[in-house]
């Protein structure tokens, strides 16, 4: 599918200290930031109304009953009805039966949930279904299979990386970006950082650094 | 979570008319705020998100050398862009260090700066708050739980300010962008805040239809040094128990003409340490007068009886962080 409603345009070319051609003025942040107050303050009312127009085009309203949406997952395009409260992590797992993420705190700080939005990590509990329309999602299902297993994957096998394996899914994506990131130089210092967001009860973490390791050098 | 419509403007001018309109909320990563519908803590009947509105992210060095940063900067692009981390490092740091990495790829700076304090009685929808409108603050009475809450001005409200890039950017002297029905103003972020009230939950005073649109750096306009440091609980994944953000400007002799130092979740809003500013002022910078200044940000502390171990943090994190502004000769540069 191609992106026809882009969450935002990419950001203006950044300015780099040696870069100075390509700095953004201060008040071109926002474009037409203040011109509503302007309209209302000086413009007739046939020109309020044709304002009021132009921002009623400026705005798209979901909800708060079910939307339609297709959502691309694993390279796949998935339709789907979801509430604009029903969180990504909600549609994949009981519309979509990718029950790869795991939902466990639902609230941020436990990682489980672990899934890549435009190749990023996020939490999709804190990020609505609605909202990743458009771009790509990736789950734990869609880094490899049991018979054509990503590295990360792999080494998690090899390295006996898990115990109950509740954190596993979330682990594998976080220490996956961690690999895509830095290549064969990651460290085992940055392979902590990448899954400092995400807990084990059952303290796999020594095995979990391995595995990152061992799949970064690809072995 | 209670059913909300989603009202996707696609600019500033329409996000705001959305916001008068609906009296929904403002949604940028959602991190902060879905964590309060799903606790029935806020049921906003619109979420009026800023997703869609382009520009947002922009980070942009100035004509003038201040920095711009959009309020829609994620928490990732600011430690890791090349702009903020060679003219903010202290702000790259902070950035860096906060949440955890998929944490930081969504929360923005904007939401950052308006995130809701993590009093549990405040998250908690079946506790009584004062900022939703009871008339005393539980965590003050003898069976509240102290830990984590306020050493500074924690009367009426012992509620602790979460972030931890409040007080970097209240240091380096940011200036808030805000955009409203009447158009846009500017508004240091040292008089952004607002002391807890009563059934008010924000700690930004910020009306319903006003919107944080970009946070600005000013230039530095003498030479400078700038620190941060934070101390908590565990090493990641965590809000800091205390924070602290230092920016020196020394004389030509290397003597402190001025100093900021703002602390982060001790105050339900962040705190300037004015008489550790004081004692730096007119000394060379170096250990001693840094240790008298660290001794000196626990002036006026009034903790409660389960948190008097936090008045020893601010001494550590003030220390810290102008340590390591004296030691970043080079890094601080501005
Ligand atoms: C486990 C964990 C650890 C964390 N650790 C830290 C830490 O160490 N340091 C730290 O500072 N933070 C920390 N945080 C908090 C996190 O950084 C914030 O929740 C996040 O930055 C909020 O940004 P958001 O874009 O998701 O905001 P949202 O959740 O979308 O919004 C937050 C609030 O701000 C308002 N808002 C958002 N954007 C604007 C705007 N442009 N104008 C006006 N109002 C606006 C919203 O209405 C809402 O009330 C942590 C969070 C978690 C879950
Ligand atoms: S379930 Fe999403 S972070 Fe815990
Ligand atoms: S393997 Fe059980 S929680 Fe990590």
């Amino acid at each position: 599918m191609t992106r026809q409603e882009p969450p935002f345009e990419p950001a203006p070319p950044r300015a780099t200290p040696a870069d100075h051609a390509t700095r953004v003025s201060r008040r071109g942040l926002f474009k037409g930031a203040g011109a509503a107050a302007v309209s209302a303050a000086l413009l007739g009312a046939r020109e309020t109304l044709a304002r009021e127009a132009a921002v009623a085009d400026e705005v798209r309203t979901q909800g708060p009953g079910l939307v339609p949406i297709t959502l691309r997952v694993n390279g796949e395009e998935r339709k789907v009805q979801v509430e604009p409260r029903t969180t990504l992590l909600s549609a994949l797992r009981l519309r979509l039966d990718l029950t790869g993420a795991k939902p466990v705190c639902e609230r941020s700080q436990c990682g489980a949930c672990t899934v890549w939005l435009d190749g990023q990590t996020v939490y999709a509990c804190s990020v609505l279904a609605v909202e990743a329309e458009g771009r790509e999602v990736t789950t734990v299902e869609g880094l490899g299979t049991p018979s054509d297993m990503h590295p990360v994957q792999a080494a998690f096998c090899a390295e006996d990386a898990l115990q109950c394996g509740f954190c596993t899914p979330g682990m594998v994506m976080a220490c996956a970006f961690a690999v895509k990131q830095h290549g064969k130089d990651l460290t085992e210092d940055q392979a902590r950082a990448a899954v400092a967001g995400n807990l084990c009860r059952c303290g796999t973490h020594p095995h979990v650094l391995r595995a990152a390791l061992r799949a970064a050098k690809g072995e | 979570m209670k059913a909300f419509t989603f009202v996707r403007p696609r600019t500033v001018d329409a996000a705001v008319a959305a916001l008068a309109e609906t009296g929904g909320a403002v949604h940028a990563g959602g991190v902060d705020l879905l964590d309060r519908m799903k606790e029935h803590v806020d049921e906003p009947s619109h979420l009026v998100t800023l997703l869609d509105v382009p520009g947002r992210d922009a980070i942009a060095l100035e004509d003038d050398g201040g920095v711009h940063l959009g309020a829609g900067v994620t928490l990732a692009a600011l430690a890791e862009n090349d702009v903020v981390r060679r003219f903010l490092p202290s702000l790259a740091e902070a950035a860096g260090q906060a949440a955890s990495p998929a944490i930081r790829h969504r929360a923005t700076l904007g939401g950052n700066l308006a995130q809701r304090t993590r009093c549990g009685y405040f998250r908690i929808a079946s506790f009584s708050c004062l900022k939703r409108g009871a008339d005393a603050c539980p965590v003050r009475a003898e069976t509240g739980v102290q830990e984590t809450a306020a050493v500074f001005a924690n009367e009426p409200c012992a509620s602790a300010h979460p972030s931890s890039l409040a007080p970097v950017l209240q240091s380096l002297g940011a200036q808030l962008g805000v955009q409203g029905p009447k158009g846009a103003r500017s508004v240091s972020l040292a008089e952004a805040w607002r002391a807890p009230e009563k059934g008010v939950a924000g700690d930004l005073a910020l009306a319903a239809d006003e919107l944080i649109t970009a946070i600005v750096v000013p230039p530095r306009t003498r030479p400078q040094r700038v620190g941060y440091e934070e101390v908590r609980q565990k090493a990641a994944f965590d809000w800091a128990l205390v924070s602290c953000g230092v920016r020196v400007e020394l004389d030509d002799d290397g003597r402190v003409s001025d100093a900021s130092i703002v602390l982060g979740s001790v105050a339900p809003t962040p705190w300037v340490a004015t008489a550790a500013e004081a004692a730096l002022r007119g000394k060379a910078f170096g250990a001693e007068p840094i240790a008298a200044a660290a001794k000196a940000a626990t002036q006026g502390a009034t903790p409660l009886s389960g948190n008097t171990y936090k008045v020893r943090l601010v001494e550590v994190a003030v220390r810290r962080a102008l340590t390591r502004a004296l030691e970043g000769a080079k890094g601080g540069a501005r």
